[in-house]
């Protein structure tokens, strides 16, 4: 559980260059320290480069094949180095600023991704395309992701929204209650959308949150997040009973999505769009 | 004196509930109440501040009839491994999908958890015919790591949703708390209470050491056995109405001592009404604290716990071993 | 000599005991406690006083031999039965919790549903603890705890009292004191004592001593026939003697330092 929120948490954190290193020859192999960008690695049509991934990083299935380094508050310095990267590539929150010194200091190549919101995304991976020497693949995907946005969210949608905003709360787990609050790519996702997410204003991004609250500020649309394999819908049974009284159970505005938005990746789109139908 | 004092304790008893019940992120009005504050009042927080109040209960009895059975001011069924055990059951029951006892499951599996880790710690302490405190301490210390170290063990290799759910009685965890956890939660609570205070003559006699105990009539092994089941009882419905909070089993019985005396006939029921109202206390502020988030209720009493252990080792009244 | 004409209120015949298997610490240990006795165990540390007084109370069980109090099987009696009759107070009083005077006297009730005859505060004003009735264990100086203890006693209403070392870490005016209050409480209750205790000074006090070493009695008697130079000598394995002038007596380390 925890893990899983921290990897959720580590993974939807992005970057900032810190270093990008001119390449002779573009970089052979890739060490991926988080599930997102593994995700975009394989979307640029890398996944013969990547040489190691974190355990987190279970998209898509030839991920789990990958060699593993470990977590990526924790990632063993030894088993990076053993697969004799090229390059390293690290995003900015999820992984120790001191391991990247550690690398460096060992001169090993790294590369840290910094995009921290959707908006910023695909500039985020144009930039990371060119530090791979892969410029033209990186533009595609960005392309592709700026397209799916646009079709999912057009500027004005939210306009539109703009008079009446539907109150959303985003579940990523009922028990405890968790969930998506500020600085997460889903309340971003939100936002752009033109709906409002009442957990904005917690503090951390995947806040403990209180079941009166809930009750008080009585969202319009429920939307409960895929856990890791598991039956959501049985899972969430016993909170949703408890929050009988609130308007989106009562006019049956419960929906269950995807992990789209858990990772600010390729598939942040097809998310978007998961989430657009459930405020329909 | 001791009546004013009974009549303060349960006063600040009925206090703390009715705050607790009327204070939070927001305050409800008793008077001008809207509609969803009454759905908040009764289906959210009555049934939390309740099951506060009896895991209180259960922390505060359950250190007040261990600290004398074991004669150990510093004892509590967190810092000898009894909670870990009971939890660790439990969390065998979840993982497994028992119920065939219904809600009363986890409890009864935590209850055979927290016996079988007595007696562990029990034989553990014991040599030359007496239980030797620091043995105690260490071997419970050593067992509560072996246990959490299990439970973090099955959930690094399992992904199950049983495991995950699990996990909560790691960590102390009143956010789910339903009528439902109510009958079982009373049910233990009111055994284990009336079971310890029937033999409080005994607990007295017990505390002096197990020959005073035998001298005024008492036969110490069964009355430390029968005391134990009561612990076991009140380990296993703590446990299982929210988990592992700490320090109000260890604190309560001195905080007692000092306000309305040693005689186990009386501090026992106090310190389990203490234990209730600060936990209900130390709910409130972790719910209240930063809306719309919650802190775990343990780090509270651990918060507002710790410095007044601290303080209590510098009395030499108190710890005069 | 003077008790054997009363009836014994307590009789060990053959009493065999062992801490460990392979070593028997006691054999074959017998002796009697007539009605009215004052009895003081003389020995060195670790001779075996404090196993034979648990023995007598029923608190260590004798691998073989029979205990009787009263007439009866020790081991017959029930737990409440048997503390109305006899009761054992240890060396040690180690307790950390604070319980008033009066809550550890008022312990003393505890084998009985109907008080007897004693209450709480005459024993309080008997041991001297009258206006400390509220104050704390953990307050009190070592004489007092040792009243304390006393007092529970004398409200639980055993006619036999075994007393653990009762003068260890006692300065000699509470010695004296305590001595004085057992002495006077025999009088006017026909209390027995058995006492364990090193001190030979204070065993000349006693109307009878038994000199106990490994585990046995290697003699027993009036404090004036019994504490000769040979027996102290077998007892302690010191030189030392009884001297006399006038009504004083004592005893004389003579060269030994």
């Amino acid at each position: 559980m925890r893990t899983r929120i921290i990897a959720i948490v580590l993974a939807l954190s992005c970057c900032r260059i810190a270093f990008a290193a001119d390449f002779a020859d573009p970089p052979k192999r890739i060490v991926s320290l988080s599930p997102s960008t593994t995700e975009i690695l394989f979307a640029m049509g890398l996944g013969d480069r990547i040489a190691g991934v974190t355990n987190y990083c279970d998209y898509p299935q030839e991920a789990k094949q990958k060699p593993r380094i470990g977590g990526m508050s924790n990632p063993s310095l030894e088993a990076v180095l053993s697969l004799r990267p090229d390059i390293v590539v690290m995003t900015t929150d999820g992984n120790p600023k001191e391991f990247e010194e550690r690398l460096v200091s060992l001169r090993i190549n790294t590369y840290v991704f910094e995009a921290r919101t959707i908006r910023d995304l695909p500039r985020g991976i144009r930039k990371l395309a060119s530090a791979l020497g892969v410029e033209e693949r990186g533009e595609k995907l960005a392309k592709s992701i700026e397209k799916g946005i646009r079709k999912a969210a057009p500027p004005a949608a939210g306009v539109a929204a703009r008079a009446a905003k539907e109150k959303v709360l985003f579940i990523v787990w009922p028990e405890p209650l968790l969930v998506a609050g500020p600085g997460t790519a889903i309340d971003d996702a939100v936002r752009l959308l033109g709906a409002e997410n009442i957990a904005s204003r917690a503090s951390t991004a995947y806040p403990k949150y209180s079941i009166e609250e809930v009750i008080r500020q009585a969202p319009e649309v429920i939307i409960i997040g895929k856990g890791s394999g598991m039956d959501m819908v049985a899972v969430s049974k016993g909170l949703l009973n408890r929050l009988s009284s609130v308007p989106a159970i009562k006019n049956s505005n419960v929906c269950y999505v995807g992990d789209g938005l858990y990772r600010l990746g390729p598939r942040v789109a097809q998310g978007i769009e998961e989430l657009a139908q459930c405020l329909k | 004196m001791s009546q004013m004092r009974i009549i303060i304790l349960l006063a600040v008893v009925l206090m703390s509930i009715a705050l607790s019940a009327l204070l939070g992120p927001h305050i409800i009005s008793p008077f001008g109440a809207t509609d969803t504050d009454r759905e908040i009042l009764f289906s959210v927080r009555m049934p939390r501040v309740l099951i506060a109040f009896l895991m209180g209960m259960a922390l505060g009895a359950s250190g007040a009839v261990l600290q004398g059975i074991l004669r150990n001011p510093l004892a509590d069924p967190y810092i000898l491994g009894i909670s870990s055990g009971a939890s660790l059951t439990a969390a065998l029951a979840i993982i497994g999908g028992i119920s065939f006892l219904g809600s009363f499951t986890i409890p009864v599996f935590a209850f055979t958890g927290a016996l079988a880790t007595g007696g562990i710690v029990g034989m553990m302490g014991w040599k030359r015919g007496g239980l030797w405190p620091e043995r105690l301490l260490l071997a419970g210390v050593g067992l509560s790591f072996l246990f959490s170290a299990l439970l973090m063990l099955m959930m690094s290799i399992s992904t199950d949703e049983g495991l995950r759910r699990a996990t909560l009685w790691i960590f102390g965890d009143l956010s789910m708390s339903e009528w439902s956890r109510i009958p079982y939660g009373l049910a233990f609570v009111v055994v284990g209470i009336a079971l310890s205070a029937t033999r409080a003559k005994a607990l007295n006699a017990l505390i002096l050491g197990d020959e005073f105990a035998h001298s005024l009539g008492f036969a110490p092994r069964r009355e430390r056995s029968i005391l134990f089941v009561s612990v076991g009882l009140l380990t296993a419905a703590s446990v299982s109405l929210g988990g592992m909070i700490g320090f109000i089993g260890l604190l309560m019985p001195h905080i007692m001592r000092f306000f309305i005396g040693s005689d186990s006939r009386l501090l026992i029921p106090a310190s389990a009404l203490g234990g209730g109202a600060l936990l209900c206390i130390a709910d409130l502020i972790s719910r209240s604290a930063l809306p719309p988030m919650e802190l775990p209720a343990g780090v509270i009493t651990a918060i507002i716990g710790a410095p007044y252990f601290l303080y209590l080792l510098r009395r030499k009244d108190v710890l005069s071993v | 000599m003077s008790s054997a004409s009363k009836p014994a209120i307590l009789d060990l015949e053959d009493v065999c005991f062992s801490y460990e298997k392979s070593r028997q610490f006691i054999h074959d240990l017998a002796f009697s406690v007539g009605e009215g006795s004052f009895i003081g165990l003389l020995g060195a540390n670790g001779s075996g006083k404090s196993t034979i007084l648990k023995l007598a109370s029923g608190i260590l069980k004798p691998s073989s031999g029979k205990i009787a109090l009263w007439g009866k099987n020790l081991f017959d009696l029930n737990g409440r039965d048997r503390a109305k009759l006899i009761s054992y107070l240890p060396q040690t009083l180690d307790i950390s919790v604070p319980f008033t005077v009066q809550e550890l006297v008022g312990m003393g009730l505890y084998p009985y549903d109907i008080p007897p005859a004693m209450s709480v505060a005459d024993a309080l004003d008997i041991a001297g603890l009258t206006d400390k009735a509220g104050a704390r264990l953990t307050d009190l100086s070592g004489g007092e705890r040792r009243r304390t203890f006393i007092a529970m006693t004398l409200v639980q209403g055993a006619g036999l009292l075994l007393l653990d070392e009762p003068l260890a870490n006692l300065d000699i005016r509470y010695q004296i004191e305590l001595i004085r209050l057992l002495k006077k409480l025999r009088e006017a209750k026909a209390l027995s004592v058995v006492m364990a205790l090193h001190d030979i000074n204070v065993a000349l006090q006693f109307d009878k001593v038994m000199l106990i070493r490994d585990g046995n009695i290697i003699g027993s008697g009036r404090p004036d026939e019994v504490l000769s130079r040979d027996m102290l000598l077998r007892t302690f394995d010191v030189n030392v003697e009884i001297k006399r002038s006038g009504d004083s007596v004592y005893v004389s380390f003579e060269n030994n330092f």
